[in-house]
């Protein structure tokens, strides 16, 4: 029954785009900030969402102000709420918002320390200088903030502006603290002594708020540190017990169960991949023959009766996507599909090419005697590789036990034709 | 083949210990077992024995820090039995514990995973004078000496480079050749391949080359 509905609903569905309705509505327009903007870029923003000239936007912002301050309440409810408008690139603000706060903030702050100093704070009440100084003291630490949270994401501005900023901010509220200070000397009524204590006391913890993010972030730092330093030791710990234990009855196993029985590959298996593990710390990230050919005969040890070993030797420059790669990978499948028991794989690459050996213990074959239509040998290794610009052979192995097939690729077009692959020139 | 040789099985394990005496042929006696390097010493020393099998990571109590036990066993008890040959036995072929023991004195070295059979055979090449050389210890030795970058070395008393011949018996071994079949290959006789192994072997023990070192530490033979 579900499955009925569904397609009648599918039935209908294209019906709707069609209609009237959704033919006549105006394309929707997000409200979005523009990533290069003044401040904050609300304004810009509303006006561009509403169509509306840019400073009737602004002009709107401050005058509503007179109610109650909605102005601004609205200004930082679309700041938090609005989104960047869509892009990769940062955003940038041409004006220096936090140098506008510093300045705001000494406006208030200016006056209060000359009068204070002055001694014209003698007789001056306390309600005439209170509000004034927090407002300071709030536009310092808001600079401060600015500085750390939003300028220093900026490339233009970074983090020597950060610092110079809450330097700024710093004096500011250390002369504010200094002043009042030296007002608790010579007050003269009660509501004086609290009122320059609390703003003395308001001060320093504005500059304490100024640092505070440096110093959470310096803070969480060295305990991750610390966190990451005792993880490392108990790794190694881990591992050197394992390597005395595990690893060596794994050893043992092998060692007793016969090289090609299936418990010994298992336990081959096991130990590589313990050791991988291990050890994973300090193995190339990137993919290059050798890592992948081993991790190739690590595979056939889990599929087929049989040991690979790989040995690697010079520096591998050849990608694991490559012709060569491909080529030594179905060497190796025929290897532990045909003949089974040891094989051995060897990489050498040097400056003339790079070269593959992979030699097995097997009943061994001659090409001859491989049937023309037979694709297998013929076509994926020595063909794959001459097309690729190389070459490949197979031959018995050494005094006629098993087969080796040699693969070699010039090192002047290891670079590339290795790569790409197919898209190598035939002939 | 048919003389008997006398080993001394040094490993932590014991369970490791049983396992290999019960696998070595008959061919192979074993007089002594020490399980740390003090114990090793003294049994090498006291036995005497034609071979140690000698483990590389060995517990002691004064092992200096950066070598390996198997290595102390070597430096401390080579002098007072000088006609007994070390063969190294790693549970990895990790290049700087192989490369660590075989600079100490090791005639070679063979993983634990290996069967019986071939421990033993292993074991008769070194009491008869040959080095033991896996593929990957052979690949190893290519890279260290720069053959792979066309280091040759011109004089044959050279320490720091193997000779065009040396080199095509190491990659002969690299990729899987047994010692007969690398004069096979060559058209030499078995006695003249040992001969260039131990050569490689003496290298690699006496070379300063700094990639010995380094190159072993930077990275980790798997």
């Amino acid at each position: 029954m579900d499955e009925r509905t569904a397609e009648a609903a599918e039935a209908t569905a294209p019906a709707v785009p069609a209609g009237p309705a959704a033919a006549s509505a105006p394309p929707e327009r997000k409200l979005t900030r523009p990533r290069d903007c003044v401040a904050t870029g609300v304004s810009a923003g509303l006006a561009e969402h509403l169509a509306w000239p840019v400073w009737v936007v602004r002009a709107g912002f401050v005058v509503s102000n007179i109610a109650a301050g909605a102005g601004l309440m609205l200004y930082v409810w679309l700041w938090a709420l609005t989104p960047w408008s869509p892009g990769e690139e940062r955003p940038s603000r041409s004006a220096p918002v936090a140098w506008m706060l510093v300045a705001a903030s000494t406006f208030f702050l200016a006056p209060v320390w000359l009068t204070q100093a002055s001694g014209a704070g003698y007789v001056a009440p306390v309600a005439s200088w209170l509000g004034p100084t927090l407002a300071g003291i709030g536009l310092a630490v808001a600079a401060g903030a600015w500085a750390t949270f939003v300028d220093r994401s900026e490339t233009a501005r970074g983090p020597r502006h950060e610092l110079v900023i809450r330097i700024a901010a710093t004096v500011l509220l250390a002369v504010t603290t200094l002043t009042f200070v030296a007002v608790l000397g010579w007050s003269t009524s009660t509501a004086k002594t609290y009122g320059a204590a609390f703003i003395a006391f308001a001060a320093l913890v504005g500059i304490a708020l100024v640092y505070l993010p440096t110093l959470l972030a310096q803070w969480r730092e060295l305990s991750d540190e610390r966190t990451k330093r005792i993880r490392e030791e108990q790794r190694s710990e881990i591992a050197a017990h394992l390597h005395d234990s595990v690893l060596q009855t794994l050893a043992l196993i092998q060692n007793r169960a016969g090289a090609t029985s299936e418990v010994a590959r298992i336990a081959r298996a096991q130990e590589r991949e313990l050791r991988d593990w291990l050890f994973a710390g300090d193995a190339p990230v990137d993919s290059d023959l050798g890592t992948d050919l081993r991790d190739f005969g690590a595979a056939l040890e889990i599929d087929y009766a049989v040991t690979v070993d790989v040995v690697v030797v010079g520096e591998i420059r050849e990608r694991a996507s490559g012709e060569l790669a491909a080529a030594a990978r179905e060497a190796m499948l025929n290897a532990a599909r045909h003949a089974g028991g040891e094989v051995s794989v060897y990489v050498e690459s040097s400056r003339e090419a790079v070269e593959v050996f992979v030699r097995d213990r097997g009943p061994g074959f001659s090409l001859a005697e491989v049937p023309g239509d037979r694709l297998g040998v013929r076509e994926s290794i020595i063909g794959r590789m001459r097309r690729a610009g190389g070459s490949g052979s197979v031959a018995p192995g050494a005094g006629g036990v098993g087969t080796e097939v040699r693969l070699r690729f010039p090192a002047e077009r290891a670079g590339n034709a290795g790569g790409i692959g197919g898209e190598v020139p035939r002939g | 083949m048919a003389e008997r040789v006398r080993v001394v099985v040094v490993d932590d394990h014991s369970i490791f210990r049983s396992g290999l005496k019960a696998d070595l042929d008959d061919t192979i006696e074993v007089v002594g077992e020490a399980h740390d390097v003090e114990s090793a010493v003294r049994a090498v020393t006291d036995a005497s024995p034609d071979v140690v099998l000698l483990d590389v990571h060995l517990p002691g109590a004064a092992v200096p820090a950066g070598t390996s036990g198997g290595a102390e066993v070597i430096r401390r008890a080579a002098n007072t039995v000088p006609g007994t040959k070390f063969l190294a036995l790693s549970v990895s072929d990790k290049a700087e514990d192989v490369v660590g023991v075989i600079r100490a004195g090791a005639r070679g070295y063979i993983t634990k995973g290996s069967s019986g059979a071939d421990v033993s055979r292993a074991v008769h090449a070194v009491a008869g004078g040959d080095a033991v050389f896996s593929p990957k210890l052979a690949g190893f030795v290519l890279d260290a000496f720069g053959a792979a970058v066309g280091e040759t070395a011109q004089a044959s008393d050279e320490l720091d480079r193997l000779s065009a011949r040396e080199q095509e018996v190491m990659r002969l071994i690299a990729r899987g050749y047994a010692y007969k079949e690398v004069a096979s290959e060559l058209f030499i006789s078995t006695k003249t391949v040992e001969t260039h192994v131990s050569a490689v072997l003496r290298k690699l023990q006496l070379s300063s080359r700094h990639e010995l070192t380094a190159w072993a530490n930077a990275r980790r033979l798997l």
